[in-house]
């Protein structure tokens, strides 16, 4: 189908054809009436006069149609560097088509990996019923290899169907659709879709608009290509910032000095994973005889994770400054943490005071991995406590009460140190932690919490995704 | 991971395999356990010998469902937990809340 808009060579060249043969007959019928031969010669340079001006009017027609197909390219091609919306690219492309193949309506079909199903992505000239009627059947999506478009897609060729009512492939939508050409939308060495056209008449295609139409599809796949991409950064971009303020978050909320507790020697470090974790650890000062000790880890990674254990941190630095018992200030942190977060987001949490007066810890663990006191040859677990803060409504912390002896070192630690593992799978375990904090025993607390996160380093293999790593030690001189 | 489900007699058995990680591959998860939970299944058991790892979201997956289902006035228990999940329901505690055996079959049978 050529345009309606552009010079009609072909009916120009149609006619000068018919006049040389008119012109050619003319001179048959004088021959043999042995007419003039002037006559006659003159005749017959008429008839190859024009018929020489036909072929030519057919080579123009070609060239034009070249030109016309390269200023549509370039004028698609400065619209694709300067605009991103998807939709109006395909539009643009789309509409442009018709200045090279005209047609009555045009759709772009596309797979989705997800469903492996054909999906319709973009049409022009569906009426209203007819876009309900496709939607019907497309809703669910078309299997590959299903209609003339799932046909196009299994065997990436391109179709041309002179009269659809003739095809059993074809899947009938569009009520006054005719004749119908599709061509495989080929991204790299993937088949993503087709690209079809559709006319109201017989015969509306032809194999000549296979060129220009596996041109316009491979427009198509570089700007959902392009598009994509674009989507890409966008989405990896804010990921980035995200991360950036929930690492901030979490650095703000870590002690930047270590108090001075004599004789108790205080230190903690963490180091943050890429993708931030929620790992926490805090003392708080209550009275000048009694320090609190936190350790925590939120679940869940990002900026959620960050938020939540603000919130953590908030609801536990206050309630330690009211007078409460550590089993009501869980039940209130708790309380909380229930109220203000769905239930799959909790925290793991050790909080217990170290009163120097009369060397007594006071603790309750909910729900997390349990520190240990490394005594001479012993480690005691401190694991008595409840349930993981945020999750339930009422849950109960029992407290114990530890006498501390000089020489005892506390260790606080979260999953990042004990669940580290080395190239084997094996992890750094809680046994080798408690190897490490008696191998270290002569340092002061921050020295010994540095060669131990060292360590844990050393050990760990990048094969596997790694945690944040939370370490603090209490030294009892 | 992956999921596949089953009914045995009116108790529904949900099979979990591969990593439980939270995010948004738990979505399907939780999909599916509402429309068990419309259709009007109560008795629920996460068959989880097919798990190979869990952290601390994929804790949350299933602290989600036991509310969800809780919360419709039905029951979650689990059935096969490997080594290390045991170990994480003792440290969280969770072991006092959610009711765990050691087969799918035992799960099932304790709903009689």
């Amino acid at each position: 189908m050529t345009t309606s808009s552009a010079p009609d060579f072909r009916e120009i060249a149609r006619h000068l054809t018919e006049l040389g043969h008119l012109a050619e007959q003319t001179a048959q019928h004088l021959r043999k009436g042995q007419g003039d031969p002037q006559q006659l010669q003159l005749f017959l340079d008429v008839s190859r006069e024009a018929l020489k001006g036909a072929a030519l009017l057919d080579l123009l027609r070609e060239a034009d149609r070249e030109r016309q197909e390269n200023e549509t390219f370039l004028r698609i091609g400065m619209q694709l560097s300067s605009t991103l919306d998807i939709d109006e690219l395909l539009q643009t492309i789309i509409e442009s088509l018709r200045d090279v193949v005209d047609y009555d309506a045009a759709g772009i079909f596309l797979v989705n990996r997800e469903t492996n199903q054909i999906e319709a992505d973009f049409l022009i000239g569906y009426e209203k019923a007819d876009r309900r009627k496709l939607r019907e059947k497309f809703e669910e999506g078309v299997p590959i290899g299903a209609g003339l478009v799932g046909w196009v897609v299994q065997n990436g060729e391109a179709v041309v169907v002179p009269d659809v009512h003739g095809d059993s492939r074809y899947i009938p939508a569009r009520e006054a659709t005719r004749s119908e050409i599709a061509v495989p939308i080929i991204s790299g060495d993937e088949m993503v879709g087709s690209l079809n056209l559709e006319s109201d008449e017989v015969d509306g295609f032809t194999n000549e608009d296979l060129e220009p139409l596996r041109t316009f599809a491979s427009l198509v796949a570089v700007t959902l290509d392009r598009a994509h991409f674009h989507r890409e950064m966008i989405i990896k971009k804010r990921m980035e910032e995200e991360l950036s303020v929930a690492r901030r978050i979490q650095l703000s909320f870590l002690p930047t000095s270590m108090p001075r507790f004599t004789p108790y020697d205080l230190a903690g470090l963490n180091f943050p994973t890429l993708e931030v974790g929620g790992d926490y650890y805090d003392f708080i000062r209550i009275t000048d005889g009694d320090i609190g000790v936190a350790i925590g880890d939120v679940a869940g990674k990002g900026i959620g994770a960050a938020l939540l254990m603000a919130s953590f941190r908030a609801s536990l630095r206050l309630e330690s400054q009211s007078n409460y018992a550590i089993s009501t200030i869980l039940q209130k942190v708790n309380r909380f943490l229930y109220e203000t977060n769905p239930p799959e987001q909790f925290v793991t949490a050790f909080y217990g005071v170290i009163d120097r007066r009369n060397n007594i810890l006071t603790y309750s663990n909910a729900g997390h991995n349990p520190p240990f006191i490394v005594r001479n040859n012993e480690a005691i677990p401190l694991d008595t406590g409840g349930l993981i803060l945020g999750s339930f409504p009422y849950p109960e912390y029992e407290e114990a009460r530890v006498n501390l002896q000089s020489g005892d070192i506390l260790a606080f630690y979260t999953d990042g140190v004990t669940e580290a593992r080395n190239a084997d799978g094996e992890e750094f375990g809680t046994e080798r932690l408690v190897e490490r904090v008696r191998a270290y025993r002569e340092l002061g607390a921050m020295d010994m919490v540095r060669r131990i996160c060292r360590d844990v380093h050393h050990f760990q293999s990048d094969k596997f995704s790694q945690d944040d790593l939370t370490l603090s030690i209490v030294k009892c001189q | 991971m992956k999921l596949t489900s089953e009914k045995r007699g009116d108790v529904f058995v949900i099979n979990l395999k591969g990593k439980i990680m939270g995010g948004p591959e738990s979505t399907q998860f939780h999909d599916h356990l509402k429309e068990a939970i419309a259709r009007g299944e109560r008795k629920v058991v996460l068959d989880l010998g097919g798990v190979e790892w869990m952290n601390s979201s994929g804790l949350g997956v299933l602290i989600s469902a036991f509310t969800t289902l809780r919360n419709a006035g039905g029951e979650m228990k689990l059935g096969r937990i490997t080594e290390k999940i045991q170990s994480l329901l003792i440290i969280t505690k969770l072991s006092t809340v959610f009711d765990t055996h050691d087969t799918a079959e035992d799960a099932v049978n304790s709903f009689q």
